[in-house]
């Protein structure tokens, strides 16, 4: 089978008309299989280390089901994983991923010290590319109606206000409030910014709180701007909703910064800016969360192989790729350069105080699920605010005694 | 038969289904009646994560798994007997709301509202698709002959259709500004967002099932016509029958059989409904039982899955089968003790 | 028989028809509008009014549409050779094939007729229409945007082909393995009167009736360490049976064996006991009976029950996209893979167009077996 795929993947390559072996570094002759996630980004990173010979990479949407069991099989099924801050924390928990030290000190001399995820002190990924949400807004549109880019969620309702009275779009606003994944995310930003915290050390929650029930409003107060459709509007919808002209302004991912200007699809070309995403309150952190995304060694496979496979992801992650695919996301690789779109997501990082990173833990995985089903109640007025947050807290205990992280 | 013959013809479908359907289904039971988790301990740990153009730092509390001298993480088994099956339905709090007179607010639970919504559906479609079915099957049967074969090819598309792909050519013409939203628009000169609320989803999911599986219903209860009686149509007519009667009292009896296979599967397949609330992403508004089960089964990003109440509503829901086919069983073994 | 007393007044009639072609509508619409909106640009396809998506501006405006001059004769090549395969065809196969090989004969046919048809229609076709649209004048140029560049992508460039074999491997090995093991059940329940053949057929009713995430959801850890637990029986070869098509193929059938054997049972009530017992009278085991006399008269319940695995194994989602991995995908999973990662409006169109490519083969079985199914459905539902 390994063999097969080669030659389709050799075939694959060819059709690319890339010259491929020619440009690794080394001859890799240990097979090396990867599992991650499939957008642009890991396209672009499998491909670089495709060159090396004898890969396989998998890019599968299943891969959070598949990640942990296939790398606790032993051997494992895969040598390299590609992770994210939420994603990495199953892996981490049950020791199925090896620290990389010994083959940075060897192998990754060259990495950016901002590239090293440590954990306990620890090397445990090496990360790629960052990703985080941030305002993107049509300049267009703002410099037409004499607008300030708001800096505050207060000034996008403002701003949104303006712009509903102009009557230049459909809906002034844009979020990625999918029930689900997507809303739970849009509240821990939200939640965040107003200075919240979700659990205690006791991992007890402490959601049912002042910023929680700010939270909540706000995201109340921004559905009247938007598509009454928000509850079935992931990213893509968001982003499809710019590129037709039809929203004005919405927190969304760095990643989809690049379709903006997309001929193919975008009526908006050149019509759209980023910048830092807004802050809940006055002197808060940008109300986001720092995202990245990077490369594992599994833990059940012997050393060779680990090392073998941690030279392919050095050539995946070389500034050759980078130099190739510069648009394709934040790159945390020497030689990238940041475009124009990249601007926002580059504010939101520098911002202070800092916006958090996710937190990898297992009792914020619990609490994102419950939050994903929950806060839609209080959206579509089923609930009050108070209510809702009970509700969700109620649904977080459960689970999380069901997990054995709270007793009794 | 002799029993040894019996058994050799059977051994091979029934091992495959043991194993994959019988066996899964034990280990189903068992596992709602117990929780296993990973021992937890709180460690201080130093986590840098990259920013720009330096990495973070921080040092937090984290709950981490203990691990074994195997390195492998170590687990406990509890024995929580019925506390699944309470977390999942909340009957001290349904109790509560009953005892306050507000009924609505069961539904503020999640098994509740999938129940409502699974019984709902499937009683709502059943009586639609078959007067659909049979209404189509009769037109058809009326049809000249040249248009049947036609006809039927087309009527056949819907329900051979991969049912993900059906769900979502549908979801296509209704989402945002899909083509029949803008047509309803302009139609009734208003503003429609087809999924901004819970019942026009519904709609949409009922529409979609009918669309799938009155076809279904159409091919046999037309096949079914073929085998009318002529003789007893005809006596009918001289008896002064009007169509109206024939069909009543000579058409819809000879059906009858056929008319209790389609209800039969359909009540199957509409009680286990999943793909409509994945294909037009309804979680928000309405679930099913079979999505709930599904949803206990996903892991979040930290890999957690609650497979305790996910077997705790894999049990109720087979509850929930087994009384919609008593009646159907009953039946089947009266007739059954007749045939011997 | 008395025509005069059954003819129907013209208001009955008249109402017939017209609820006929309004649920024809209905039922071919939803099809028939994402095949419009496969070619199209992404612009057009998501464009707000019928007219923009049905003739494609944009797309037109991207030097990319079909003439009148196409429309015409390419539509009459396409009917003519799809008439020809049911008018033309059969009579040849029959000729050409030797008697008792009349099965493979029509297999080499279908293979051969659509490598003709992907020829003449993929090859020949375009550059023809291209060299006469370049003289036909106003007839020539393009009216409606027309692009099959999305169906290239997919099949080409994201190698969907793969898909599709892993699709046709499964199938076929399900159908295959589900005949097999569910004719011998059937065949076995139909002629016990047993209580417990009877409880068999009531429990395979229930394990129908389950949902399948109950099961599915469990296989997946015992399926990724399936080289530890099997290592005692196989030892070192004991294979990783994640990934691999033929577990998947015993998943699907046995999810599907409850409604292989009640269909099939329900076949052979219908063939008369009298022939297994004449064949008994001579001499015959039950599986001699059952091999050289029963099923040769079961065809037309075994193509029916054949069609209904087909579509079942075909379709599957849940089982395929979780046990599979990326090699051995089957062609529905792998269209969920558009939609889950990060996507754009064009992965958007592009797995339109894969999804127009999943219904075709399925359009075509309907086509040929259209016949079957109606017949097999009611000889298999009226026992039931």
């Amino acid at each position: 089978m390994i063999r097969i795929t080669a030659l389709a993947a050799a075939g694959a390559v060819s059709l690319l008309g890339s010259a491929a072996h020619a440009e690794c570094s080394f001859e890799n002759d240990t097979p090396v299989s990867l599992l991650s996630a499939g957008f642009e980004a890991w396209k672009a990173v499998s491909d670089a280390m495709a060159e090396c010979g004898n890969f396989q990479a998998e890019l599968d949407q299943e891969f959070r089901t598949k990640q942990p069991a296939a790398f606790a099989a032993n051997p494992s099924l895969y040598a390299l994983g590609g992770v994210a801050n939420g994603t990495i924390t199953p892996l981490v928990n049950e020791g199925t991923i090896r620290p990389l030290d010994d083959l940075v000190a060897e192998h990754g001399q060259h990495l950016n010290e901002n590239q090293l995820i440590r954990i306990d002190g620890q090397v445990m990924a090496i990360g790629m590319m960052v990703n985080t949400q941030h305002l993107m807004y049509r300049a267009d549109i703002f410099e037409d109606l004499g607008l300030e880019v708001p800096e505050t969620w207060d000034e996008v309702l403002e701003a949104a206000a303006a712009i509903r009275e102009a009557g230049v779009v459909d809906y002034p606003l844009g979020a990625t409030m999918q029930t689900g994944w997507n809303l739970g995310q849009d509240f821990v930003n939200m939640f965040y910014g107003f200075g919240g915290e979700f659990v205690d050390a006791q991992n007890m929650p402490t959601l049912n709180s002042e910023a929680g029930v700010n939270a909540l409003q706000m995201m109340k107060a921004m559905t009247e701007f938007m598509d009454p459709e928000y509850l079935v509007s992931d990213s893509t919808y968001v982003q499809q909703q710019f590129q037709q002209g039809r929203i004005a302004m919405a927190n969304l991912w760095g990643s989809r910064a690049g379709a903006m200007d997309n001929e193919a699809e975008s009526d908006v070309v050149g019509l759209v800016e980023s910048a830092a995403a807004p802050k809940a309150t006055e002197d808060g952190p940008p109300a986001t969360t720092i995202w990245w995304d990077g490369v594992v060694v599994a833990q059940n496979i012997p050393d060779e192989t680990a090392e073998a496979a941690f030279r392919v992801a050095m050539e995946g992650l070389d500034q050759e790729m980078v130099e190739n695919n510069n648009d394709a996301a934040v790159w945390l690789i020497p030689g990238y350069e940041p475009t124009r779109l990249a601007q926002g997501a580059i504010a939101t990082l520098q911002a202070q105080p800092n916006a958090r990173a996710y937190p990898s833990t297992t009792a914020m995985g619990l609490m994102h699920t419950a939050l994903g089903n929950g806060v839609a109640a209080f959206l579509t007025g089923d609930k009050t605010a108070e209510q809702t947050l009970e509700d969700i807290e109620a649904e977080y205990l459960t689970a999380a005694r069901e997990a054995g992280l709270v007793d009794g | 038969m002799k029993p040894r013959v019996f058994a050799a013809f059977v051994a091979p479908s029934l091992l495959m289904m043991l194993i994959f359907i019988a066996a899964p289904l034990v280990s189903v039971f068992g596992q709602s009646f117990y929780v296993t988790q990973p021992v937890y301990e709180q460690v201080e740990v130093e986590t840098c994560t990259p920013g720009f153009p330096t990495a973070n730092c921080v040092t937090e509390t984290k709950s981490q798994p203990v691990f074994d001298a195997e390195g492998r993480i170590e687990t406990r088994t509890i024995f929580v007997g019925l506390d699944s099956y309470r977390n999942l339905l909340q009957l001290d709090r349904v109790g509560g709301y009953l005892a306050s007179g507000d009924w609505g607010a069961i539904l503020n639970v999640d098994f509740w509202a999938a129940l409502r919504f699974t019984l709902m559906f499937t009683l709502i479609t059943l009586p639609i698709v078959l007067v659909l079915g049979l209404t189509i099957a009769l037109a058809v049967n009326n049809a000249v002959k040249a248009i049947r074969g036609p006809v039927i090819f087309m009527s056949l598309l819907p329900f051979i259709i991969t049912p993900v792909i059906g769900a979502l050519s549908i979801r296509w013409l209704f989402i945002g500004d899909g083509i029949l939203t803008v047509a309803l628009e302009q139609l009734l000169d208003r503003d429609i967002a087809m999924f901004a609320q819970g019942w026009t989803i519904e709609l949409m999911m009922y529409f979609y099932r009918v669309w799938h599986v009155a076809p279904f219903a159409f091919v046999i209860f037309y096949a079914g016509l073929q085998t009318v009686n002529q003789d007893t149509l005809e006596s009918a007519i001289v008896d002064g029958a009007n169509r109206w009667q024939r069909l009543k009292f000579v058409v819809i009896p000879h059906l009858g059989p056929l008319i209790t296979f389609v209800a039969l599967i359909h009540l199957m397949d509409a009680y286990r409904v999943f793909e409509e609330i994945v294909g037009f992403s309804s979680q928000s508004h309405v679930i099913s039982l079979q999505w709930l089960t599904y949803d206990f089964l996903q892991p979040d990003d930290a890999g957690n899955r609650a497979i305790s109440r996910a077997s705790a509503s894999a049990m109720l829901t087979m509850i929930g089968i087994v009384i919609l086919l008593i009646a159907p069983v009953r039946r089947a073994w009266r007739e059954h003790k007749g045939v011997r | 028989m008395a025509t005069n007393t059954l003819r129907q007044p013209l208001s009955l009639r008249l109402a017939s028809g017209t609820f006929l072609a309004v649920w024809c509508l209905l039922a071919i619409f939803p099809i028939a509008w994402i095949a419009v909106m496969s070619i199209k640009t992404p612009v057009d396809a998501f464009a707000g009014s019928f007219v923009a998506v049905l003739t494609g501006p944009a797309t037109r405006a991207g030097g990319q549409g079909l003439s009148v001059l196409d429309l015409v004769l390419g539509g009459a090549v396409v009917i003519a050779l799809t008439r020809w395969a049911f008018t033309g065809l059969p009579g040849i196969v029959r000729r050409a094939t030797p008697a008792g090989w009349i099965a493979l004969g029509w297999i080499v046919a279908a293979l051969l007729y659509l490598a003709l048809f992907g020829l003449v229609v993929l090859g020949v076709l375009p550059q023809l229409l291209d060299a006469l649209d370049a003289v036909a004048g106003p007839l020539g140029v393009p009216v409606i945007g027309a692009t099959f560049e999305h169906y290239y992508a997919v099949w080409v460039e994201n190698a969907f082909w793969r898909n599709f074999v892993n699709s046709l491997i499964v199938t076929a090995g399900v159908v295959t393995v589900s005949l097999f093991v569910g004719t011998l059940a059937g065949y076995a329940l139909a002629r016990s009167p047993s209580n417990l053949a009877f409880w068999l057929l009531i429990a395979a009713l229930i394990f129908r009736a389950l949902p399948h995430s109950v099961l599915v959801a469990g296989y997946l850890p015992v399926f990724i360490n399936s080289s530890d637990w099997l290592a005692p029986i196989f030892g070192e070869a004991a294979p990783t049976l994640y990934g691999k098509p033929y577990a998947v193929i015993a998943v699907l059938v046995a999810i599907n064996q409850p409604f292989t054997i009640w269909m099939l049972r329900s076949f052979f009530q219908n063939i008369p006991t009298e022939l297994d017992e004449a064949a008994r009278v001579d001499g015959c085991t039950h599986f001699q009976a059952f091999r050289q006399v029963i099923m040769p008269v079961m065809w037309p319940g075994v193509i029916t029950t054949g069609l209904f695995s087909f579509l079942l194994a075909y379709n599957d989602f849940l089982v395929t996209s979780l046990l599979l991995d990326a090699q051995n995908q089957t062609m529905v999973p792998a269209i969920a893979s558009y939609f889950n990662r990060e996507t754009t409006t064009t992965d958007q169109v592009e797995a339109i167009a894969a999804a127009v490519s999943i219904t075709a083969p399925l359009f075509i079985l309907v086509m040929v077996f259209q016949r079957q199914i109606v017949s097999g459905l009611t000889a298999g539902a009226v026992k039931g």
